[in-house]
């Protein structure tokens, strides 16, 4: 490539590996596609160089809105050791190396993590069916006094209680066997060796599919009690291969799906310990869903999403914002309910302020401090939205 | 206007004259697109000139626009070809009088004549002779399946239709891919493309954008029209209005025959550029309430 003696290709690899570095997903095709474009359009003008490698180098508005700074901070400095020394390219590019090879190990081990809870996850179905005696015996305990033990106990619960939700109708067709529309295709390409007679007929329907799962936990301090309760809740979704999406918040949202569908038992809670900054905090309801409508809504939230809230609804934040969020919610998605442990509790009123606020927007409000009351939540619901 | 890009300076030159009023950057993003034969994939919030851009560019290089409108469940018969089931049902009919086998009749209803085009095989077909502007428009809303065959003929433009054969264009159309950003879009369709994320305009960038398009309204008129715009965007609404709304809401306050803003036309075209219940409630209430805030948002012609 002609810019070679001039080292831009060294210092183009340096970049995205500086960029990769920063969180960007920056492509293996990515480099030589910026060199191209590069040649293209010339090192005359350094704003067209900038626009050139941010259009080929980003690919989310995040990414675009952060490429302005971090092009500054390296672009300047390279340029800086260039005129410097001939051995500023060389110097910029061990750096780049490194790094890209501390990011393949870190590929790796990320990667090892996937495989054993794909493995896990048949195992799991296995001890499910071994642990059934064993079912009805931690079901009476209360749920303030579980341990980590029982995270594949609470899996299976939850798989029940998810199970009416999980089957959609997509849109997508797919062959099937006298039901729903005829296929055309099929039907003319067969006949043909009948001469033309369609003889046989063939059909096909809309295809099932998943639907969505979005859980928000509270983990703050009033729902400390119950932590035992929501730990298991939360890991044993790890098991049921949904695609839930898992948020905890306390005064601000944080969400753990990478966590908790990637990582190993251990590291899930060592890493939730870290990442969630308030873990038994106060409690701001209104504020961790608006931070949930803002990042997450338009890409989680349509008419295909079941949204679970598991609150004792005791907030702390500005009652208006949490009107606001929830109608925001209940508008945008399927379903929405709230698990309330205070629930269980038979001479229970919603009075808190929070929860008072919160109720007309949800679908289904339901108790749930122990595995009994998930699995009514679980029968219930398969009532409710059978159709 | 001419069918090849020689510089940046151009695209910019050539929007305008299409009434499109483009940033160096976009600019640059169009002219690689063009040089380096890649797609160009735009995001940004709803309404603000996404979709404009590939009419535009089909405008600059005198080809015809192809638009696939995604949505969930778009599959490869609605987006790239499907053969015509009744004229294939008809020409068996009518060979049943003579003597033909059925491999013979299975040779002549699968022939090009008896395909229904869709916009990706027309691009391809099209692209021999004069590549075609592709348009995809708002790929978030197809599903992850659709995604995956797009994939297959974004990277080499050709298509394989099992009873005939493989299709190649000779030469690539250019490709506008479009989302909204309502969910992810897959990391190998963004691999293939040029990113681009156009925001809410400047002052200055909406100011220009309504004088290209409206030609009759006034300097004055329009900066007045683009301050309230630019201010109620940094106001926090469900949906904030785009430069699509500014037009509309212009459009429709010059048929009104108006030519300043004041409080009640103001009210009475709030469903221009406010398209939620809720957002028009919290204007009410928040904004037009207090006499200073009208004030500041109406920023009359003469004030500072």
């Amino acid at each position: 490539m002609e810019h070679e003696q001039n080292g831009l290709t060294r210092k183009m690899i340096a970049f995205a590996a500086f960029l990769r570095d920063r969180g960007f997903r920056v492509f293996q095709s990515g480099v030589y596609d910026a060199l191209r474009a590069v040649q293209t359009i010339g090192l005359e003008d350094r704003s067209d160089f900038f626009f050139c490698l941010r259009s080929i180098l980003t690919t989310t508005d995040l990414e675009w809105a952060q490429f302005q700074s971090l092009f500054d901070e390296f672009w300047v400095t390279v340029d800086e050791e260039f005129e410097g020394g001939e051995d500023a390219p060389k110097k910029s590019d061990p750096n780049g190396r490194n790094n890209g090879e501390g990011k393949g190990r870190q590929l790796a081990a990320e990667c090892e993590p996937v495989k054993g809870d794909m493995l896990s996850r048949d195992k799991e179905w296995l001890e499910g069916i071994a642990y059934s005696p064993i079912v009805s015996m931690v079901e009476k305990k209360d749920l303030s006094r579980f341990n980590q033990a029982d995270v594949q106990v609470a899996s299976l619960a939850l798989k029940r209680m998810v199970a009416p939700f999980q089957v959609d109708r997509s849109r997508r067709l797919k062959r099937t066997k006298k039901s729903g529309g005829m296929d055309f295709q099929r039907i003319i390409k067969k006949s043909l060796k009948t001469g033309g007679i369609p003889l046989a007929l063939f059909f096909k329907r809309k295809k099932l599919r998943l639907k969505r799962l979005v859980i928000l936990a509270d983990v703050s301090g009033s729902m400390d009690r119950y932590a035992q309760f929501v730990m298991p809740f939360l890991l044993g979704l790890r098991g049921i291969g949904s695609r839930a999406e898992v948020f905890v918040f306390s005064t601000t949202l944080t969400s753990i799906t990478f966590s908790i569908r990637h990582m190993s038992f251990e590291k899930v809670l060592s890493h939730m310990a870290e990442e969630v900054p308030d873990w038994s905090g106060g409690t701001r309801i209104g504020f961790s869903l608006h931070q949930f409508n803002e990042k997450h809504g338009q890409r989680l939230l349509s008419q295909r999403t079941v949204v679970v809230v598991l609150s004792d609804g005791w907030d702390l934040g500005a009652k208006d914002l949490l009107r606001r969020e929830m109608a925001q919610i209940n508008r945008k998605c399927h379903t929405v309910i709230w698990l309330n442990p205070l629930a269980g509790d038979p001479d229970y009123e919603p009075l808190c302020r929070g929860m008072n606020t919160a109720l007309p927007y949800v679908d289904h409000f339901m108790a749930a401090d122990s595995l009994q009351s998930l699995k009514r939540v679980g029968r219930l619901l398969s009532r409710v939205m059978v159709h | 206007m001419s069918s090849h890009f020689e510089s940046i300076e151009q695209v910019v030159d050539e929007l305008a004259q299409g009434y499109y009023v483009a940033d160096r950057a976009l600019a640059t993003v169009l002219f690689l697109s063009h040089k380096l034969e890649k797609p160009i994939f735009l995001e940004g919030e709803p309404g603000v000139g996404k979709t404009e851009v590939a009419i535009v560019m089909a405008k600059l290089f005198k080809t015809d626009l192809i638009r696939l409108q995604c949505y969930e469940g778009l599959d490869s018969s609605t987006a790239l070809y499907e053969w015509n089931y009744p004229k294939q049902l008809l020409h068996i009919r009518l060979q049943e009088r003579g003597d033909k086998k059925s491999d013979e009749i299975e040779e002549m209803i699968y022939r090009p004549e008896f395909l229904v085009e869709r916009p990706l095989l027309e691009a391809i077909r099209k692209s021999d002779d004069k590549p075609p502007i592709l348009l995809i428009d708002e790929i978030d809303r197809s599903d992850e399946e659709f995604e995956a065959f797009l994939l297959e003929v974004l990277s080499d433009f050709q298509i394989t239709i099992p009873e005939i054969g493989t299709l190649k264009a000779e030469k690539k159309p250019m490709v506008v891919v479009t989302s909204n950003r309502t969910r992810d879009v897959h990391d190998a369709l963004k691999r293939r493309c040029l990113y681009h994320w156009i925001d809410y305009p400047s002052f200055e960038k909406e100011h220009e954008i309504i004088m290209a398009r409206l030609p009759g309204i006034e300097s004055q008129f329009a900066r007045q029209i683009t301050h309230f715009m630019q201010k109620i965007r940094s106001f926090d609404f469900l949906k904030k209005p785009g430069v699509s709304e500014t037009l509309d809401w212009a459009r429709a306050l010059m048929a009104m025959e108006r030519k300043y803003l004041d409080e009640k036309v103001i009210i009475e075209t709030l469903g221009c550029f406010l398209k939620y219940q809720e957002d028009i409630a919290r204007f009410n209430q928040e904004i037009w309430s207090d006499t200073e805030s009208r004030e500041a948002y109406l920023h009359r012609p003469g004030e500072a």
